[in-house]
Parts: structure tokens; C-alpha cells; sequence
């Protein structure tokens, strides 16, 4: 039987045994590993992680004091789909034959390259076929680890060395990110759950894990996992730029269940897009227009889900 | 759930339905599928047998070989005896899953009906496909009939799950030769199998139950030492095939060479060295030329990783003059003929005695005609004479007039 996690309900019922404990050794200040250790903390002792290549296996997993408390496998970049689709068809399977009377969460520990890039045809397949996996992208917003290269979804705007800024290309990134959110929940009719979250608000994200894990079918959360060696910010400050990019519409929170959207968080006054990116380095090259281009962007995406107008004008 | 008892039988099986059938026998847990011919015999009967109740088994459509693997790779980590298969560019789409699978040390079983790869790109066989990951740590070898496609298949999950090894397998036989030709197979009575191939019991797996991390990231200074298991597992597959292979042979009535499945070659003086299907057909040509009193003999190699490196070095010590037959592409290759080649002569190194002269034949799926080996055998029979080679490697119809 699959076990049913409760809701936690205020920070004195957040669960007290860590799943994710010393060993590992990412950044100070590191986004992922902070909402990694979250996910697992949420999930619990009955679950198997998998980690494809990305930050949380080449400096999260080392051979000898890797941090996991869990069932951790290593999957490639390309495949955490399927490698979780294998483990969740076995245990379907032991139970089928033998009865083996467990059934661990099977959750993927994706960065954004992997689940909205290289691995998206894996993602989509294991979707598909309504494997009992939760996907997790903990979405540093760059091919962090090979040294801060773009992804789909690094902003428009932000430096990477692969989009240097020049006087030539003077915005750095031209293209605008991949919505992979919307791009699982628009074509998988057999995805049971579909959310959003920031570290910022930790319990809100906890509590999407366990919606996900007790969702008996597929379920996709994205995850925002701020950077301070690719977005060039002080350690110090992950939590607040995570904050920052809720509080001015750069990154949306909400979670569709049963087919239904809901918002799961409207800042009351939205703040302009500059007041989050003057703060990183990546965009430290950009002009007024290129903000005014990030806050029409911005803008259009927080009326899509009814978010407050931003006053007064961005500059 | 009840699995339909179907017991002990002998009909016709093309060898993608002898290989289902060995899939059945040993009770496999995890199927991920791919279509591309000339494999997808295997996986259509198999959904067949499965929705007749003929076996129990999660059965998952893949969204391209890179995922069938995937999926196998995460099965067998969970404990799971895992099944999957492909030809010719699928299996090199899913290339880059051999090493991890290898690494891992998951002893999960690809069946390999061979294809060309792009181009020629016809639906023809070589050995290609397969033998471009021959250095990935998986165990390989070719079956020549549909009833050693069955048997490789059984003994095969022996051999890798065996706790000396624990590596997966290529279990190879020719597209079309005998993928898709029809020969008299005896299918084994399941209970007969369960007690020659028990459940997997594999030494580390993904439990919540007992935690392990498998296949976290290592240093430099760990490198060798892990790379160095692999190559200690391969040397139990060369103590282990030897003995399963007799073990195997009494337990169901077969009479398998362990390593050189070798034809009228006591007497020989010219031998050919091949793998796979096109062995039937040199047999044929042997048998031919004794009865006009050419002394040929037909040395198959049913397995090629690993390679049998002293068995075969011994048994062509005795021979004037050797040819290998190469179905693959390996351009620019030490000796100008293919993979095979380069392998026998390595092997050989030193033999002074044993000439050995490369074919390349039968790529794109073409026969390799009777006519082309007796010709062949008239190239070999020169060298035999004089001992000396005129040309080391002849890529047929080309470099070999008719």
C-alpha cells in the first residue's frame, strides 16, 4: 500500500529526521541542495531518489560521503524518466508476484537542463505512461555545474559564457525561457499533479511534495533553486532573491489538481522585475530597455494568472 | 495472477520467437520495448504471450532505445530481472547507457537482431550494430539458430547474475538469418528452467529497507580501481562460461562447445573463423569440399566478449592458413577488413605458421554465397601452399572476382 503523507501544518509539525545529511559539498548559499534537502525531508524514509547528472550528483554525491539517508541511484542527464519508470514498474511488479508490500515514493531530482532540455523526450515519455513518479526540476536557470552555461530557461538578458554580452549582442541572452510548467500540464492528460514552488516559502514547498508523492500517478514540480556562482550574488542572499522573484512575478507559484489551477501565493503588491535583477550579476550588463523588454515579459505572465499590476511604471 | 503453464514443446520458431520464448522461461519481471526491425519479432510476441497470460511481466513502450534502456537500467537496480532489445541505429541511439549499465554492474539482458546502421540503411544485417559497444563491459555472442537463440537467452541471465560477474549481455543473433528464418526449436518445460536459472538475487539494490547510494560520483584516484573490477569480472566470465556451458548442456540435452563450436577441422588445413549464421553456410561449403578431397574446416566463435583469446590461439596453431570472415564495417582498421580480423590476429601474435587473411563479406544483409567461400577457400588454399600472403584483406564481391 501506498503510503499517504499528511499536510504539515505550520513549521512546528515540519518533519524532524533529514534525509539529506553531511556529505554533501555544493556552494555556500546553494539553491538546489537547500530545496533538495526540503524534498527529501518531505518525502520521507519509504522513498528512492534518483539523480541524474547535474550540481546534485557532481557536488552533491561524492563516492564515499555521498549525504543521502534514502535509496540514492545515479541516472544520466539524459534519462531520469526512465530509470524511475524502471523502478516504479519493479516494485509494481514484486507486489504483483511475491506480494512485497511496499511501495516507495520514486521521485527524480532533475536540474533544468536535463528535465526541460537533453532529457525532456524521457520526461515526456514517463508522463505518458503514468508511472507513479514524482519529477522534481530544481531550476538554477543554467548548466550550472559545467560553469554557468544557458539552459532553457535562463532568462533573456542574463549572462552566461555561452551568452557573453558585447557590443554586438549587448543583452547577453537573446532567447526567451522555456514554460516547461506549462509545456508537462498542457499534453500529458495522465499527469495527476502539477506545481510550482520557491524555497522562500518552504512549507508551501514541502507540502507540494507530499500532494505529489500521494498523487498514485505522475506528478511534475518545478522548482526555483536561486544560484550565487551562476547568478552572481552573495551566499548570504538566497532566500531573499528566491523571495524577490515571487514578489515581482519573475517566478509564478501555483499547482494544478485535478485539472484545476490555482494560484498558491499573489504578493499584494507586485514589485518592478528591476528590483530582482539589479541585485545579480548576470544582469549587471543590461540597459533600460532590457528591463523594460523582462517587465512587458513579467507583466504578461502575471495577468495570464491574475496577478497584481505593478505600480508605479518600471522605469 | 496465475501464469498459463505451457510445458515442453518442439515447433518452428523464427529466432525472435525462440528468444521470446527463452524471455519467458526465465520468468523475466521488466520488458521495455522500442520498434525497429528486424528485433520487434521478439517484443510483439512477447505483448502476445502476455496478454494471453503466458507470462507476467511489466511490459513498457520506450520512447526511443535511449529510454528502453533507461528503463531496464532503473528495473535492475531495484532487483528486478530486466529484458530489452534492439537492431542496427537503435542500438547505437541508446549507446550511451552501455557503460553506465556495465559500470553499475546491473546484469540486465539486451537481445541484438543485427542491422546495418546509416546508411546502407537497408534492413540487411551486420554485426555492426553490436560490435561497435564490444568494449562497453557487456558480455557478448552470437547465436547461429533459432534453438541457440533460446538457449543464449537462458544461460545468458546464469552468466551475468552470476555473483563472480554480474554484467549484462548482448545476446546477438544475425537479422533475418535467423531472426525471421523458421527452424525446429525444443522449448523447455518451465520448471526444468527455474531450477537451472533461479530467481536474481542481486548484492545491492534500491530498497528503502536497507539505503544504499549506487553510482556516486568518484575522483580521479578511484578510476582505476573501478575500472579494474570490471576487467576482474571479465576474468570470472572466463572461468564461469566453461563450466555453466557444461552445466547447461546436462541439464537440457545440448552439446555446446564452450567457446569454438569447430567443424571437420581435425584434419584441415585451411580453416575460416566466423560468428553468427553465415557459419551454417561455410559448414555447408566444408562438407562439400571434403567430399573432393579438399581438407576445409569452419571454426564459429560463440562469444566475443569475452574474446577466446588462448582457446582460439591454440586451436589455429594447428592450421596453414586461416580466413575471417568479418560482417562489419571498421574503416581504417589495422589489417583493412573488420573488427574480427583485427581480433584473430592479435590473438595469433606470434603464430609464425598460421597465415591469416581478413574477407569483409555480406555487408548491407548480403548473402555470403557458396560460390564466395568456395572462392575463398582457393585464396586460403594458396597461402596454405606457399606460405606466403599475397593480399591480407579482400572486401567481397571487390577485391575477389567471380
Amino acid at each position: 500500500m501506498a503510503q499517504i503523507l499528511e499536510e504539515i501544518k505550520g513549521i512546528k509539525n515540519v518533519p524532524q529526521d533529514q534525509m539529506m545529511v553531511p556529505g554533501h559539498r555544493t556552494c555556500a548559499g546553494c539553491g538546489p541542495a537547500l530545496v533538495y534537502k526540503l524534498v527529501a525531508q518531505a518525502a520521507g524514509p519509504n522513498s528512492i531518489f534518483i539523480g541524474p547528472t547535474g550540481c546534485m550528483y557532481v557536488a552533491n554525491t561524492s563516492y564515499g560521503c555521498t549525504p543521502w539517508k534514502i535509496p540514492w541511484i545515479h541516472a544520466q542527464i539524459t534519462n531520469g524518466g526512465g530509470v524511475a519508470a524502471g523502478i516504479e514498474a519493479a516494485y509494481k511488479m514484486f507486489e504483483k508476484k511475491r506480494g512485497d508490500g511496499i511501495k516507495p515514493n520514486v521521485i527524480v531530482m532533475w536540474g533544468d537542463g536535463g528535465a526541460t532540455d537533453i532529457g525532456l523526450t524521457s520526461l515526456s515519455g514517463a508522463i505518458y505512461r503514468n508511472h507513479d513518479v514524482l519529477f522534481v526540476c530544481y531550476d538554477n536557470e543554467s548548466y550550472a555545474n559545467t560553469g554557468v552555461q544557458t539552459s532553457p530557461t535562463t532568462p533573456y538578458g542574463a549572462w552566461t559564457t555561452f551568452t557573453p554580452s558585447g557590443p554586438a549582442i549587448p543583452e547577453g541572452k537573446v532567447l526567451w525561457p522555456k514554460d516547461n510548467p506549462k509545456l508537462v500540464a498542457g499534453g500529458h492528460p495522465n499527469l495527476r499533479y502539477l506545481a510550482t514552488a520557491s524555497p522562500a516559502f518552504a512549507i508551501d514547498l514541502m507540502n507540494k511534495v507530499r500532494k505529489g508523492c500521494n498523487a498514485q500517478g505522475p506528478a511534475y514540480i518545478h522548482l526555483h533553486a536561486p544560484c550565487p556562482k551562476g547568478w552572481n550574488f552573495p551566499a548570504k542572499d538566497t532566500i531573499e532573491m528566491a523571495k524577490l522573484a515571487v514578489d515581482t512575478g519573475m517566478y509564478l507559484l501555483y499547482e494544478i489538481e485535478n485539472g484545476q489551477m490555482k494560484v498558491t501565493y499573489k504578493p499584494r503588491k507586485r514589485r518592478p522585475v528591476a528590483d530582482y535583477m539589479r541585485l545579480q550579476g548576470r544582469f549587471s550588463h543590461l540597459q533600460p530597455e532590457h528591463f523594460a523588454k523582462m517587465q512587458e515579459w513579467a507583466d504578461k505572465r502575471a495577468q495570464e494568472l491574475g496577478l497584481p499590476a505593478v505600480l508605479p511604471p518600471t522605469e | 495472477m496465475a501464469v498459463k503453464t505451457i510445458g515442453a514443446f518442439k515447433r518452428l520458431l523464427t529466432g525472435c520467437g525462440a528468444v521470446a520464448h527463452g524471455v519467458r522461461l526465465s520468468d523475466v519481471d521488466v520488458i521495455s520495448t522500442y520498434p525497429i526491425r528486424p528485433y520487434t519479432g521478439i517484443m510483439s510476441e512477447l505483448a502476445r504471450m502476455i496478454a494471453d497470460g503466458e507470462l507476467v511481466a511489466e511490459y513498457l513502450h520506450a520512447a526511443g532505445e535511449h529510454d528502453q534502456l533507461s528503463v531496464v537500467y532503473g528495473a535492475c537496480a531495484a532487483g528486478a530481472r530486466a529484458f530489452t532489445g534492439s537492431s542496427g541505429v537503435g542500438v547505437t541511439y541508446a549507446g550511451e547507457l552501455y557503460s553506465p549499465i556495465s559500470g553499475e554492474r546491473l546484469p540486465l539482458q539486451m537481445a541484438i537482431a543485427d542491422r546495418t546502421l546509416d546508411p546502407p540503411g537497408d534492413f540487411g544485417e551486420e554485426h555492426t550494430d553490436a560490435l561497435t559497444f564490444r568494449n562497453q563491459g557487456w558480455i557478448m555472442g552470437w547465436a547461429s539458430t533459432p534453438q541457440e537463440a533460446l538457449d543464449n537467452t537462458i544461460f545468458l541471465y546464469r552468466l551475468g547474475e552470476d555473483p563472480r560477474v554480474v554484467l549484462p549481455q548482448f545476446n546477438c543473433q544475425d537479422g533475418y538469418f535467423v531472426s525471421h528464418i523458421a527452424d525446429e526449436v525444443e522449448v523447455y518445460d518451465e520448471k526444468r528452467v527455474k531450477e537451472w536459472l533461479p530467481p536474481f538475487k542481486p548484492l545491492h539494490k534500491l530498497d528503502p529497507r536497507a539505503p544504499e547510494s549506487l553510482g556516486p560520483q568518484i575522483s580521479p584516484p578511484s578510476g582505476p580501481a573501478m575500472q579494474h573490477q570490471r576487467k576482474l569480472a571479465f576474468e570470472n566470465v572466463r572461468k564461469a562460461i566453461p563450466e555453466l556451458t557444461e552445466s547447461f548442456n546436462k541439464a537440457f540435452g545440448r552439446h555446446y562447445a564452450n567457446w569454438l563450436d569447430e567443424y571437420m577441422t581435425d584434419d584441415a588445413e585451411v580453416v575460416f573463423v566466423v560468428s553468427g549464421a553465415h557459419a551454417l553456410t561455410a559448414q555447408t561449403v566444408a562438407k562439400k569440399l571434403r567430399h573432393l578431397g579438399e581438407k576445409v574446416g569452419v571454426i564459429r566463435l560463440r562469444w566475443v566478449r569475452p574474446f577466446p583469446t588462448l582457446e582460439l590461439r591454440e586451436s589455429l596453431s594447428r592450421f596453414k592458413a586461416v580466413g575471417v570472415i568479418d560482417t562489419n564495417v571498421d574503416f581504417g582498421c589495422p589489417v583493412g577488413a573488420g573488427v574480427l580480423t583485427s581480433e584473430v590476429r592479435a590473438a595469433c601474435f606470434g603464430l609464425e605458421k598460421t597465415k591469416i587473411v581478413g574477407f569483409v563479406a555480406g555487408l548491407g544483409g548480403e548473402v555470403v554465397s557458396r560460390e564466395e567461400f568456395y572462392h575463398m577457400t582457393h585464396k586460403l588454399q594458396v597461402v596454405a601452399r606457399t606460405g606466403k600472403v599475397e593480399k591480407e584483406a579482400y572486401w567481397l564481391p571487390f577485391d575477389l572476382k567471380m
